[in-house]
């Protein structure tokens, strides 16, 4: 990486921000494998107490500590936007790849295919992975994955048949270069840089998404603290708990808002259009 | 919360089995005090409810729905149950028994019409009772007419039923039975009843309207038209009354939304009685809850008190048993299995599981049951119990528990009243089989008098509660929120029944 570009990275504040956002929920989830103030299914607090000792949070309808439930669900949303992601572009990637090489035809009945899936609610995707199953954290993170590998593979497939016209692959290919090697040596670092970025967004998309299929009881099932399930658990005592719904509410977005700013912060270091226009 | 949800045909049968199988009407107005002054008789009212029909026949897996909207209102059975459980005559005139008390003699009241103008003969009467018991009958009710024999039609307002064995409750089965034009066709989305209104416009997912029926046989409706409005969230719902959207909600779901209306003087909040109870279903065909006393040792394990004040707040009763209070045969049962963790892990271990066990709870995906299920899986985890959450919808519930006895343990909410008698019945889902208790509800229905027959179901509710056949984890309050201008609006919604005939408007 030039020295330029390590420039840009430093100075880069959407990246920092981002970073820090994450870093905090990265860290609760992480304190929260070790230590929570209250055991998870703890039912022994009042009920809806506001916040205050030893309940800092308060506690929810079961007397449960809020903010044990919180942090919890940190390590939830981590982990299912983590899973999605990584379930998602590898079938995207892969998928993205085998198009972006194949001959007119499949390559047409394949962005067909990529356009119906795109098309297809990641709600209903979920509800039906559900159905097959029964409703968790994995069964929700496979929709959401799903969902998110077609987005990742039409995005591959674009940007790997721009970099395939290029007279340097010809070049490549004409020296004797093999498919793998192409790939490895040429295409992937040059796709990489614009991949990143989205699946940095995807990553955030899919938090969203976790937390609204939780919301509809089709994520993790309780008594796992998710923080959409949190949300809808809440929902109907909001006027006098209110703490219970804005917790895991500002959570939800500050970790959304941390990634998107990743995403951001990435994009302006992979870009050098953009880069000069920030100066 | 908010019994959204789901798969609609196992839903529909569900609730239309555990719906239709027992219940009081609540006698019309038995609303707030009347507001002073005169109420506008040709206001429309709006209600506000969570339960669309999934269609308008009760046969046919119409679900609780149909029965809140339609029941007295569009259609009428032959008798209606007041709000304290007596009978009284609707469409029957009078009626006889034989000194057997096998044959039963209706006369039906003269000049019905229904809202197609046809006058009401005997021949309907018999047409609806047979439609109840047919073999493609989705209704629960059918088995209590196992003992119909035969039904005659001597002239146009005589029914003569004929029963091979005495059944005491005969007459407050009836009243579940809509007396349905014998002609009429496309039942689940029209209809041909006797009520004092007639069926406006059904907006699928969203309204039903009902309008005042001109020749209506008896009392006008004192009011013009009534406007069911659908909602599946209950905090949509409460907003909507908020905001002037609906008049009245028929049953309120969660006691933190009372908190807005509560002390506003705009609204009142209505504290009625129900006959929901919340269980905790054992499969009792099954180890490790074939034994009483692991079901006795995880309902003493479960402190019910807390679990009912996380969910309704100061709302709600405990009754330690099937029956409510406002079944005849209701006592105070619950001490017989007191909550006592020291008392379940003495059980546990006389049983033999002194380390404890494991078993997967099927729990509905809609409140209260999943919150309720988290809160029984930490108290069990005190005594060694592992509780394994399986959340299912309606429709699961219905093929793997209620058909399929496929479960160890689950969680549902039985709406009816003196249904106590299902524990009578071995192939029923929860499986119970105490020979002595069915015996004792088999007894029990063919009592010549009430005092027998209630004194014979006491002894029932005690055996089970005794065996801990179930857990009773406590019987919801029933809660009807309306605007002030409104009077005259039923309080019980027993069986979820909203007769509106009664409800009067200001302005």
């Amino acid at each position: 990486m030039s020295a330029q570009a390590r420039t840009a990275r430093r100075r880069s504040l959407p990246l920092t921000a981002g970073c820090v956002l994450v870093g905090l929920v990265v860290a609760v989830a992480v304190v929260s494998l070790f230590w929570v103030p209250f055991t998870p299914d703890d039912t022994s607090g009042d009920r809806l107490m506001p916040p205050g000792l030893p309940h800092l949070l308060g506690t929810d309808k079961l007397g449960r500590d809020l903010l044990t439930q919180l942090m919890i669900g940190a390590r939830i949303a981590l982990a299912a936007g983590a899973g999605s992601v990584v379930l998602g572009g590898v079938i995207g990637l892969a998928a993205g790849l085998a198009a972006g090489f194949a001959t007119r035809w499949l390559d047409d009945v394949v962005s067909a295919l990529l356009d119906i899936l795109i098309a297809f609610p990641t709600l209903l995707l979920a509800m039906l992975v559900a159905a097959t199953q029964t409703a968790s954290l994995t069964s929700a993170i496979v929709a959401i994955g799903l969902a998110m590998s077609a987005i990742v593979a039409r995005l591959t497939r674009v940007l790997v048949k721009r970099v395939l016209a290029q007279d340097y692959i010809t070049a490549s290919r004409t020296s004797g270069t093999s498919w793998p090697r192409v790939i490895a040596e040429h295409v992937l670092p040059n796709i990489w840089p614009t991949l990143t970025v989205n699946l940095a967004l995807q990553f955030g998309l899919a938090v969203l998404a976790e937390a609204s299929l939780s919301y509809l009881g089709l994520g993790a099932p309780p008594p796992n603290a998710s923080w959409g399930r949190m949300l809808a658990e809440a929902q109907a005592s909001v006027f006098i708990a209110p703490v219970g719904v804005i917790a895991p509410g500002v959570l939800i977005v500050l970790l959304v808002v941390g990634v998107n700013l990743v995403a951001d912060g990435l994009r302006d270091v992979a870009d050098p259009t953009r880069r000069r226009r920030r100066r | 919360m908010n019994r959204k949800t789901t798969s609609l045909i196992g839903a529909a049968v569900l609730a239309l089995a555990l719906a239709a199988c027992g219940g009081t009407g609540s006698s019309g107005s038995a609303g707030s005090t009347p507001a002073a002054g005169a109420f506008n008789k040709d206001a429309t009212i709006q209600i506000g409810s969570l339960y669309e029909p999934q269609n308008l026949d009760n046969t046919a897996g119409g679900g609780q729905g149909v029965t809140e909207a339609f029941n007295g209102n569009v259609y009428e059975g032959l008798f209606k149950l007041t709000d304290d459980g007596k009978v009284e005559n609707l469409l029957a005139k009078d009626y006889k028994v034989s000194a057997d008390g096998l044959t039963y003699t209706l006369t039906l009241r003269d000049g019905v019409k229904f809202h197609s103008g046809k006058p009401l003969t005997s021949a309907d009467v018999k047409y609806s009772i047979e439609k109840v018991t047919a073999p493609d009958s989705q209704s629960a009710r059918k088995s209590s007419f196992d003992m119909i024999k035969k039904i005659e039609t001597p002239d146009d307002q005589t029914v003569v039923v004929t029963l091979s064995s005495k059944s005491i409750s005969f007459v407050y089965n009836l009243s579940y039975i809509w007396i349905i034009n014998d002609q009429a066709k496309s039942l689940t989305t029209s209809e041909d009843g006797t009520g004092p209104y007639t069926l406006g416009t059904w907006k699928r997912g969203s309204t039903l309207s009902l309008e005042r029926f001109a020749g209506y046989w008896g009392t006008p409706p004192t009011n013009k038209e009534v406007v069911f409005h659908y909602f599946t969230d209950a905090t949509a719902l409460n907003n909507a009354l908020l905001t002037n959207a609906v008049d009245v909600v028929t049953s309120e779901q969660s006691p933190d939304a009372l908190a807005q209306f509560d002390g506003n003087s705009n609204y009142k909040v209505n504290n009625g009685h129900s006959t929901t109870k919340l269980l905790l279903a054992f499969n009792d065909r099954k180890a490790p809850f074939d034994k009483p006393l692991v079901r006795k040792a995880v309902t003493s394990a479960i402190d019910n008190k807390k679990l009912l004040n996380s969910i309704w707040g100061d709302y709600g009763t405990l009754i330690g048993s099937m029956v409510p209070p406002t079944d005849p045969w209701y006592e105070d049962l619950t001490k017989v299995n007191p909550y006592d963790p020291a008392l379940a892990k003495k059980e546990l271990t006389d049983a033999g599981y002194a380390n404890g066990f494991s078993f997967t709870l099927d729990t509905p995906n809609y409140d209260p049951h999943p919150t309720a299920a988290t809160f029984i899986k930490s108290e069990l985890a005190k005594v060694g119990i592992t509780v394994n959450i399986n959340i299912i919808t309606a429709d699961q519930w219905y093929t793997k528990v209620y058909k399929n006895h496929d479960f160890a343990a689950t969680m549902q909410e039985h709406v009816n009243d003196r249904d106590v008698v299902w524990y009578g019945d071995p192939t029923f889902y929860w499986g119970y089989d105490n020979p002595q208790v069915t015996d004792w509800v088999k007894q029990a229905e063919q009592s010549d008098t009430t005092d027998e027959q209630t004194a014979l179901l006491k002894t029932v509710n005690e055996q089970i509660a005794a065996d801990a056949a179930s857990d009773w984890l406590y019987l919801y309050p029933q809660i009807v929120v309306a605007s002030s201008s409104l009077s005259g609006y039923p309080l019980n919604g027993l069986n979820s029944q909203f007769y509106a005939y009664g409800i009067k408007k200001t302005a």
